[in-house]
């Protein structure tokens, strides 16, 4: 018997859940508003939550870094509502999804001003595929008109 | 042109601002993850996350639809997001190779498109194809 690393079926259950996860998008916005859907999203989170309780340990860090890691969630959670609200206004999951994945792109580009460390040759070619791919995606045909 | 009518499209310019916002979680997230460990992060987020539900609650005066498909979708949507980030962490735990990971896991919108091509039928151009093609490659990149 072939044997497969550990790490490897772990990482097909990420891949296969967050793939999942950007048809449901799709799915929930074609019966509920962005806004709902973001809210029913964040319960979904909360369901979750026990399961990453840190308990006291939470207190000993530092000030800053606790409000960067609380800030994350906000901004993430800006950005699902603006993604149900790209999916709800007619975008399809086929694009909007490949699309907002090239997000690493923003941390590249603000990398050298905020950590000041320099863009790697690997990362410049990234940037350089990132945007060709939001050029070529957003090539989207006129929407058809609803039957 | 194709494309500068896409540029008059709502859902482009909601996916930059996607975009946008989630460049900024993840410049927070690697900022916070210097000193606070995966799990708790994904805590913290989720703390984070409440006063946007929250404030979406009260803009629509605690009025949702009663659609329970629409809700079940968006409710399992959060569950499987954190499960995917469970599994990740759990992968990264066994000592497997990292960057190998980050790059598989990553191109989960490989997935996303496949199954909306054969689950929605939605249909893409080949440029649009190409255009994905560049998306993974990009993606790659960054995660190396």
């Amino acid at each position: 018997m072939l044997h497969v690393a550990p790490w490897f079926w772990f990482a097909v259950i990420t891949l296969i859940s967050w793939g999942i996860v950007g048809l449901l998008q799709k799915l929930s916005t074609n019966y509920i508003s962005a806004e709902s859907s973001l809210i029913w999203l964040v319960v979904g989170f909360l369901l979750l939550e026990p399961l990453f309780y840190p308990g006291k340990a939470v207190l000993h860090y530092s000030g800053w870094n606790l409000m960067w890691a609380l800030l994350s969630g906000v901004l993430n959670a800006l950005g699902a509502w603006a993604l149900f609200a790209a999916m709800k206004s007619g975008g399809k999951a086929s694009i909007i999804c490949p699309l907002t994945a090239l997000y690493p792109l923003v941390v590249v580009l603000l990398v050298p001003f905020i950590l000041h460390e320099s863009i790697t040759l690997l990362q410049a070619a990234g940037v350089l595929c990132a945007l060709i791919a939001v050029v070529l995606l957003s090539t989207e045909p006129a929407a058809e008109s609803p039957p | 042109m194709v494309l500068l009518e896409t540029l008059k499209e709502r859902w482009f310019w909601y996916s930059v601002l996607c975009v946008l916002c989630w460049g900024g979680w993840a410049l927070l997230s690697k900022l916070g993850s210097r000193e606070i460990p995966p799990e708790t992060m994904q805590f913290l987020f989720t703390v984070g996350a409440l006063p946007v539900g929250l404030a979406l609650l009260i803009s629509r005066r605690f009025k949702l639809e009663k659609s329970r498909k629409g809700i079940s979708y968006a409710v399992v949507n959060g569950i499987l997001s954190g499960v995917g980030g469970l599994t990740l962490f759990a992968a990264y735990h066994t000592n497997g190779n990292t960057s190998l990971i980050t790059v598989a896991t990553s191109l989960y919108p490989m997935i996303t498109v496949v199954l909306a091509v054969l689950i929605l039928r939605e249909r893409l151009t080949a440029t649009q194809l190409l255009g994905l093609a560049f998306a993974g490659a990009a993606i790659v990149l960054f995660s190396l």
